[in-house]
């Protein structure tokens, strides 16, 4: 440590602002983490994967709807190119969720290198709740808190990606189908829960809707479309509002 | 059930098909982020962009699912997302009525009708 780093009141709070993003972590969404990745390790061993490799994937993957594309492309024989072309495209989302919450996380001052480290746990669950709590933290304490927060989150679905594995055998189909559905409508209703006002819920109902209305094209791009079509009608929609004073 | 299996064939084909294509992604968000300001137009439309996008990947898993999902009938899905928004705004907000609401009709109308998915 040097001497600019224990004159600043922030050097010696790293610890304690962990330790309030991972108690942070205790609550709903580490619970509907637990189920689905249970869900996802039952998948992991229904395709014949190590029990390793399922534990590895949850950890470098850390994207659910990647992690099942993967390990169905590899289970059943596609080529690496496809598999890998499939994930890249299923992923392209994190990209606009990492710029959107590198502002907070960028607060302290953390290096280049802390940051892509930090990108990382940057995930469906812990974007939502980074985004909802992160504006309350000191500036200074925004990138420790997300990282107890987030590593919080991945130690719980570690743990029960290994217990899908277990009890991969003993899941009957429709309690299989139940942990698979956790995901969309928990966090279709987080990210209702998050927003308040009427420019809040328009990109969310214009993601669904672009969804619903490109998905029959077929090109495979509907997320794209979806996303930075319905995104960007959002974006203008909201701004519409608020110029008319109604927010 | 293996443990770590004798090839490293798969091990290899997680970092280069799953891990580098997902991972790449975060990596220019944090290049294309770090320039710019959280007050501004830019900052908010790529927040839209990121919130309708996550709610496009939720629609997708909901609607369009792959595995155990798809063999449940469509019409079972969308009732249960609908019933479980309902859920959530009649029970002032909650994340946890919703779910539950939303994961008892789903399963117990599977259960009730004796639909049974493929696993």
């Amino acid at each position: 440590m040097t001497a600019s780093d224990t004159s600043s009141p922030s050097g010696n709070h790293v610890g304690s602002w962990y330790l309030k993003g991972l108690r942070a972590a205790v609550g709903l969404p580490a619970l509907i983490l637990a189920a689905t990745f249970v869900g996802i390790g039952s998948v992991c061993e229904a395709y014949g994967m190590p029990l390793l490799w399922a534990v590895l994937a949850t950890i470098l993957v850390w994207a659910g709807p990647a992690h099942l594309i993967l390990v169905g492309g590899l289970g059943t024989g596609a080529s690496w190119i496809v598999v890998a072309i499939a994930v890249g495209l299923s992923s392209v989302r994190l990209l606009p969720m990492v710029v959107s919450i590198v502002p907070y996380l960028r607060a302290g001052r953390p290096s280049f290198f802390t940051l892509l480290l930090a990108s990382h746990f940057v995930a469906i669950s812990s974007w939502v709740e980074g985004l909802r709590l992160l504006p309350g933290v000191a500036p200074e304490g925004r990138l420790s808190f997300y990282g107890g927060m987030a590593t919080g989150y991945l130690t719980v679905a570690t743990l029960f990606t290994v217990a899908g594995y277990a009890i991969s055998g003993v899941i009957s189909p429709i309690f299989g189908a139940g942990l698979l559905f956790l995901t969309p409508i928990f966090f279709l209703l987080s990210l209702l829960g998050a927003s308040r006002t009427l420019g809040d819920h328009l990109p969310v109902v214009a993601g669904i809707a672009g969804v619903v209305i490109t998905a029959p094209l077929g090109d495979g791009l509907e997320l794209l479309w979806a996303g930075v079509g319905g995104g960007t009608l959002a974006y203008l929609g909201a701004r519409a509002l608020r110029r008319r004073g109604r927010v | 059930m293996t443990l770590i299996g004798s090839d490293l064939t798969p091990y290899i084909a997680l970092v280069l098909v799953g891990f580098l294509p997902s991972e790449i992604w975060r990596w220019l968000g944090v290049i294309i982020g770090q320039g710019i300001d959280e007050a501004s137009d830019l900052f908010l439309w790529v927040k839209a962009v990121a919130t309708a996008t996550l709610a496009a990947v939720v629609a997708k898993l909901a609607f369009f699912p792959s595995g155990t999902l798809a063999d449940l009938p469509i019409w079972l899905r969308v009732a249960a997302i609908s019933l479980g928004v309902a859920a959530f705004f009649g029970a002032k907000r909650s994340v946890l009525v919703g779910v539950i609401v939303g994961e008892g009709v789903l399963m117990g109308s599977a259960w009730a009708l004796g639909l049974t998915p493929r696993g």
